[in-house]
Order: C-alpha cells, then sequence, then structure tokens
C-alpha cells in the first residue's frame, strides 16, 4: 500500500497528464465522425452569436464581390427564363399543377461560419428547421456545387462542405457522359479529384464536370468545375484534377436545394438491394 | 496571490479572444493557421505546479476546441505542450538559474532565450495537433509543411505580442 502510494505520489504529474490526453483523444475519436456532427452541434449553439457578429462585419466587407456575383447570377437566370417562355408559348398545353410537376425546390441561405483550412470542413448556414432545411439536402452557391446539410436545429444548419475528406459526390464530363466519383485530397482548396473515369473516355483540358443527379441530392447538370489536369494511374482508370466552381474562400450566399421525390426514388431503389 | 490570478485571467481572456475572433479566420490557402492562444501556457509562471499547468492546459485547448467545433485536437495538443513545458524550462534554464516568482518572459531573460523557448514549445504544440487533425500518416510530408508553416507565422506573432507587451 505505502509503496502504491509512494508511486502515485512520484508519478502525479504523468498519471494527470496521461488521463487528460486520454479524454482528448477519447473525444477526439468518437465526438468527430460525420454522423456525431450533430452531438457537436449543440455545443455550437453556444458560439453562435459570435460567429455571427463576425460574420455580419465580414459580409459587409464583401459587398462589391457579392454584388458582382448576384448580377451574374441574375442574368443566366434572366436567359433561362427567356428559354423556357419561348417553349411554353410553342406548346398548347401549359400544365400549372406545381404538385405533380416541380422536383426541386430551392431556398436562400447565408453561410456564417466556414473554413477551408482543415481536413474535414463544414460549413454554418443561417436557416433551419424553421425555414424548411433538413438534412440531405444539397447545397451550391452562384457558381456551382459547395457541400450537403448533415445536421438542421431550429434556425441553423451545419453543412459538410466540399472539402471534406468524408464527402463523396457523383459527377460526370458534360461532354460525354462519362460519369465517376468525385473528392477532396485535402491538399488544396480549389481542387478536387475526379476518379473512375475509365482510359478509354476522351478527356480534354477544360472540360466542365456536372452532377449526375444518381444520388437523389444533387439535382441533374449542375456545374462542379473544370479539369485542370489528368493522369493515368492503375491500369484502367483516369486520376483527373478538378478546378472547382465554387470558391470556399468566399463562399457567402448560397441555395440550398430539397428534392420533393428523394423519399420515392430511395424506396423503390431499396427494393431491389 | 489574487492579484496574479487577475492578471492571468486577463491574459487568458484577451488570448482567447484574439484567436477565436482574429487568428481563426486567418486561412492563407489551407497552410497556414497561427494559434497563439499557446502563449498563455508559456506566460505562466515558472513555479507553478505541474498539475496545475495540465489542467489549465486542458482547459484552454477545450475552449479553443469549443470555438472551432473540434472536441479533443486542440485540448490534446495542448496538454502535451503542457507537460513538455517544465522539461523545456529545465533544458534551456539560464546558467544562475531562474529568479524566484519569476514569469518566463522576454524582458526578464532575454530575446533569444525566449526566442528558443517559443520554438520548442510551439513546434511540439503544433506538430501534434496537424498530426491529430489528419490522423494518419499518408501525406506525412505535406502535414509536416503545413506544421512548419503555421508555426512560423505562430511564433513570429508570439515573439510580436511579447515585445508589446515589452513595450509596455
Amino acid at each position: 500500500m505505502r509503496s502504491l502510494l509512494n508511486f502515485l505520489a512520484r508519478y502525479n504529474n504523468l498519471i494527470i497528464f496521461l488521463i487528460l490526453e486520454g479524454f482528448s483523444i477519447y473525444f477526439l475519436a468518437t465526438r468527430n465522425s460525420y454522423h456525431n456532427t450533430r452531438v457537436m452541434f449543440g455545443i455550437r449553439g453556444l458560439t453562435h452569436s459570435i460567429e455571427m457578429k463576425v460574420s455580419n462585419m465580414r459580409s459587409y466587407m464583401s459587398l462589391k464581390h457579392v454584388n458582382e456575383a448576384l448580377a451574374l447570377e441574375n442574368i443566366a437566370l434572366k436567359n433561362r427564363i427567356e428559354q423556357l417562355v419561348k417553349t411554353d408559348n410553342s406548346s398548347f398545353i401549359s400544365v400549372s399543377d406545381s404538385v405533380y410537376q416541380q422536383q426541386y425546390i430551392h431556398t436562400s441561405a447565408t453561410v456564417i461560419d466556414n473554413s477551408i483550412n482543415k481536413q474535414k470542413n463544414f460549413f454554418t448556414i443561417n436557416k433551419g428547421r424553421e425555414q424548411g432545411v433538413a438534412v440531405d439536402m444539397a447545397v451550391t452557391s452562384g457558381y456551382g456545387v459547395s457541400g450537403v446539410i448533415v445536421s438542421c436545429s431550429e434556425n441553423y444548419s451545419l453543412a459538410m462542405s466540399v472539402l471534406n475528406l468524408d464527402f463523396r459526390l457523383s459527377a460526370r464530363l458534360k461532354s460525354n457522359g462519362y460519369y465517376g466519383s468525385l473528392n477532396w485530397d485535402g491538399a488544396n482548396y480549389r481542387k478536387a479529384v475526379l476518379s473512375e473515369i475509365p482510359q478509354h473516355v476522351p478527356v480534354n483540358v477544360g472540360d466542365t464536370v456536372e452532377t449526375t443527379g444518381y444520388s437523389a441530392v444533387f439535382p441533374e447538370g449542375i456545374m462542379v468545375g473544370t479539369v485542370s489536369d489528368f493522369e493515368k494511374v492503375g491500369g484502367d482508370f483516369y486520376k483527373i484534377t478538378i478546378t472547382l466552381a465554387t470558391d470556399f474562400k468566399k463562399l457567402h450566399f448560397v441555395d440550398i436545394i430539397g428534392n420533393m421525390k428523394k423519399s420515392e426514388q430511395l424506396e423503390l431503389q431499396n427494393l431491389f438491394q | 496571490m489574487i492579484n496574479s490570478i487577475i492578471r492571468f485571467g486577463l491574459i487568458f481572456i484577451l488570448l482567447i479572444l484574439l484567436q477565436v475572433l482574429l487568428f481563426n479566420n486567418i486561412q492563407f490557402s489551407g497552410y497556414v493557421n497561427p494559434y497563439i492562444y499557446l502563449m498563455f501556457i508559456m506566460l505562466l509562471p515558472v513555479e507553478i505546479p505541474a498539475w496545475l499547468l495540465l489542467l489549465l492546459s486542458f482547459l484552454t485547448g477545450a475552449i479553443i476546441d469549443f470555438f472551432s467545433g473540434s472536441p479533443g485536437m486542440h485540448s490534446s495538443a495542448t496538454v502535451l505542450a503542457g507537460f513538455v513545458r517544465p522539461y523545456v524550462l529545465n533544458l534551456i534554464s539560464p546558467r544562475d538559474g531562474y529568479e524566484p516568482n519569476s514569469d518566463p518572459s522576454m524582458i526578464i531573460y532575454g530575446f533569444r532565450w525566449f526566442l528558443i523557448y517559443t520554438i520548442v514549445i510551439v513546434l511540439v504544440h503544433h506538430t501534434a495537433l496537424f498530426y491529430l487533425e489528419v490522423f494518419r500518416f499518408t501525406d506525412f510530408l505535406r502535414t509536416f509543411g503545413r506544421v512548419i508553416l503555421s508555426s512560423a507565422f505562430s511564433i513570429a506573432f508570439i515573439l510580436l505580442i511579447e515585445f508589446y507587451r515589452k513595450g509596455k
């Protein structure tokens, strides 16, 4: 007993160190995975008001760039309306039943907290369950794909950024329709990697990469980025480096896209798995 | 006693605010993120009991973790820094030992001494932090690059703050 006490007294600092370090590693290992972001989000509620202030300040500073981006987006949307109006006029039947026709609903939101310098980046947006946001909705910026909602509280949501080692996206080359899997390699915040494209497919630098819509999260045909480099790896596949269309350093206004027919699609797919 | 508790309390709050509001938002190219909150662990008195130092390290790291949403990451790195601090102080002790009741500051022990002290502690902390963040050893060199670059910036900022303290 005495020698045990002696031992404890002699190494008490080492023991405290090991206990605290054990706690930390335990937290690190259990609280950081994809699904436990919900737990983390509860803690985050405390720090939101401060982040909100910082974000307000920053949004004021970047108004000029935001305006430019919005103007560009407006032009694109006007062009799109123009196309749609033409087709409507040329057809005789106009379907106005939105329940059966509309598949995706859009909501706009503002990013209030964002990071690009970690290996697993998340960003927070200022809309939540009250405003109709739900888990697994897609998030895009005016330029292209930016992330997926992983957790919602009443008025805020946490989204997993494309710049996250756990992020996977089904994407295809616009020019020929071959699809592969897109993920981030953790190195450069402007680049991502598209893999599983077979080597007989013609690929060119500058080719557009867009979403496929297979996952029922992102609608089909949303811009992801452009091919900046490609090389052959292994026997069969290309490793294609992509410049992301979204600049995550100035991510501010985002679109949240919900798929109204997602449960239907998934139900059908699950029947045969 | 009470005086120094208030003083370190103020330093603590100031450094945490600086880190959370300013330095957490510096994101050059994903390679550089300075962590200056570590300075709090460095500035505590030389004769502080080791157990208190460890507890304070854990507390500091945990608060930073709260704000950056990464439970356990900063606390484990900071606890490690707090653990090695007494050994580092021992290794680089001045010729005639430390003065009683003194802080390890630049005013008392000089620039050269403080520089070595900062470099060692910051490197230990950042190495632990960045390798814990990626949690794997593939891409060893890239993580190492992040450690070195971020350390350089952290050291520069810590020295700058220390110079400012000295000037006062």
